[in-house]
């Protein structure tokens, strides 16, 4: 079953009136449920750009053609919103970002607790659930420590604690090792997989490490705004190489 | 917790907004106490003056009375409508009182039960006794003021005009006139009116026929203002008739100012406050440009995103208003008591007053943030988390 399908995904930035970028030129992507899939592809590609959209951050441009279709199992959430897009976000999607993106004034479990209160959840339900986050990412001792009182590290796996502490059906990783050395690259990589295997998670992440992007179940390659290989699913592996879609 | 953690975050700016707001807050509390105290003052006027009509040649409030003499009463009182007149000896307790805040201190000598029970505005002995047909000598009663500023007691001798006069009450507080008023007999009053007129005068009046002013009581169905009209053609040109209507109008005009000024001091502390609070959260919501970045993609909506720039900034403005009611109480306190010495007690700040002022302070600071919070939550995650 697919998560996650979008057809027909544009998104063009204004620099000003003349000057435009087209960043994804029509993008058709299909993500199962439970996936581990990397992103890669060289800086400029439009991979942030796709996981914003994949993630609800940004709707795709409504074309002038074909209409973009984004299915969130089985749900079209193309032209939702910004209030229905943040409620999604907020229930069904976790993020990590290469910069960690902790709130600095508030502590580890503070800043898990944020997507506590976002979803809904609140009072003692929401502690319970904040401090298992960060025993899960192995950093309970330091729930009452500032972003600025820990190591890298430490923060990206707060950020990992705050985003799966809802068990989002999807985590989306944007680089989430770029800011990392390659021990703590492992640490991190480990975690995701870690969910992903035992609560069946589905976790997209874009990256440039290809070790990392090795250790995933797929790797889906873009190029110029579109992707150029959508690289094997796991089940289609299994069943011997057979590529789900066509390439792009 | 976390609001006040993120005012900490900005302290210098957050002081100085908390200050500009707190002062006009503070202003606010003092011009707000002395209205209070004026209000009260002038609204007891008005409730004593409300039913009846007060005859005088040359007006009161100069506290300049020509003699007016008891034959006049026995004229008045064949006016139709008339149901009581009474003479009253009114003057300043002291000759150099020059113009103060509030009411004079004065000497009030009148007959005792001369109203016929036709007064409605009571006044009450705290302690002692109010002045009875018996009292024919020197027996004064003290208003709660007067009595404290001269530290009078039942059984104390205080001098009034040179003269020894033997407290044989002092009066529950009324918040207006008889609070700094001392009430002799009419004989007493008359003698120490006498002393105060011209000699070629003094040999010419009658002492036991002076008055100052005359209070007549409407018959029942019989408004002041009728009487008023009937009096002033009964009497001629030479009197003055004044009944509550003319004393509304001429001290209305105070109340008047005084909620102006009120109102003056309420809008330029609503500018001040108002725009340095904008400004302070304009640039707290910049600061926190990349956080709120962060907040919008975890899923905060756009609506908590405002609620918590508005809180915020509701904060700094209770902050601000605690600060200026704080303040504001200290420096009222201190006026009065400095002024209790010469009866200057000025400034009466009560529950309401505070109330306002804090609710004021802080509906202002949310407000402030509107413009700030509305800002905050148009931003977009994505390019607010690139935002260094
Ligand atoms: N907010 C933006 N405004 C204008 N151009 C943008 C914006 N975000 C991305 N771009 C441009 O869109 C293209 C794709 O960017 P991005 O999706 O960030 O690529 P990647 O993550 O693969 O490096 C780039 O040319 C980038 O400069
Ligand atoms: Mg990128």
């Amino acid at each position: 079953m697919e998560i996650l399908e979008g057809r027909n995904l544009r998104k063009t930035y204004k620099l000003s009136r003349k000057n435009t970028v087209e960043a994804l030129k029509g993008v058709e992507i299909s993500i199962g449920q439970g996936e581990m899939v990397a992103i890669m592809g060289p800086s400029g590609s439009g991979k942030s750009t796709l996981m914003h959209i994949l993630g609800l951050l940004h709707a795709p441009d409504p074309n002038h053609g074909p209409a973009p279709e984004l299915f969130l199992a089985g749900q079209n959430v193309a032209a939702l919103s910004d209030n229905d897009r943040t409620k999604l976000r907020a229930r069904r999607m976790g993020f990590v970002f290469q910069d960690f993106n902790l709130v600095p004034t508030l502590t580890a479990i503070e800043n898990v607790l944020l997507a506590c209160d976002y979803a809904g959840i609140k009072g003692g339900a929401a502690k319970t659930a904040a401090l298992e986050a960060l025993g899960l990412v192995g950093l309970a001792d330091r729930a009452n420590h500032k972003p600025s009182e820990l190591s890298g590290g430490e923060q990206q796996r707060v950020a990992i604690a705050r985003a799966l502490v809802n068990k989002p059906e999807i985590i989306l990783a944007d680089e989430p090792t770029g800011n990392l050395d390659s021990e703590r690259s492992a640490e991190v990589l480990a975690l995701l997989r870690q969910f992903n295997r035992e609560h069946g998670q589905t976790i997209v992440l874009v990256t440039h490490d290809s070790e990392v992007g090795e250790a995933c179940d797929r790797i889906i390659r873009m190029r110029d705004g579109r992707i150029r290989d959508h690289g094997l699913q796991a089940s289609a592996r299994a069943l011997g190489g057979q590529p789900v879609a066509a390439s792009a | 917790m976390r609001l006040l953690r993120d005012l900490g975050r900005r302290k210098l700016r957050s002081f100085l907004t908390i200050t500009g707001i707190a002062i006009g807050i503070m202003a606010l509390v003092v011009f707000g106490s002395m209205a209070n105290k004026m209000n009260a003052l002038i609204n007891g006027g008005s409730k004593y003056y409300a039913d009846k009509d007060v005859v005088s040649i040359g007006s009161m409030f100069s506290g300049n009375f020509q003699p007016l003499s008891l034959s006049d009463v026995e004229k008045i009182k064949l006016v139709d409508g008339v149901a009581v007149a009474t003479p009253a000896i009114d003057m300043l307790l002291d000759d150099s009182t020059t113009a103060t805040m509030g009411t004079p201190e004065m000497i009030s000598g009148s007959i005792a039960g001369g109203d016929q029970g036709l007064e409605n505005f009571k006044v009450y002995a705290a302690s002692g006794r109010l002045l009875t047909k018996d009292d024919t000598g020197n027996q004064v009663v003290l208003g709660s003021d007067l009595a404290r500023k001269m530290n009078a007691s039942v059984g104390s001798t205080v001098t009034l005009r040179s003269t020894q006069f033997q407290v044989v009450g002092i009066l529950e507080p009324t918040l207006t006139a008889p609070d700094k008023s001392a009430m002799v007999p009419l004989g007493a009053a008359q003698q120490l009116f006498l002393k105060t007129l011209p000699p070629m005068l003094q040999n010419a009046v009658n002492v036991n026929e002076l008055a100052t002013s005359i209070i007549v009581y409407p018959n029942k169905g019989v408004s002041p203002e009728t009487l008023k009209t009937r009096l002033e053609a009964a009497l001629g040109k030479s009197y003055t008739v004044m009944d509550g209507k003319d004393f509304d109008a001429m001290l209305g005009s105070i109340s008047t100012i005084f909620s102006l000024v009120l109102t003056g001091v309420a809008m330029l502390s609503l500018l001040v406050g108002g725009l340095s609070t904008i400004n302070t959260m304009a640039m707290s919501v910049a600061e926190r440009t990349r956080e709120i970045g962060i907040k919008r993609a975890i899923g905060a909506s756009r609506w908590r995103i405002r609620r918590e720039v508005v809180l915020e900034s509701a904060a700094i403005g209770l902050m601000a208003g605690l600060i200026g009611l704080a303040i504001g109480a200290v420096m009222t306190t201190v006026f009065n008591d400095l002024g209790r010495p010469s009866g200057n007690v000025l400034f009466d700040l009560t529950l309401g007053t505070a109330l306002t002022a804090v609710v004021f302070a802080t509906g202002l600071g949310a407000v402030a943030g509107f413009v700030p919070a509305w800002h905050a939550s148009r931003l977009d995650p994505v390019t607010a988390l690139r935002y260094e």
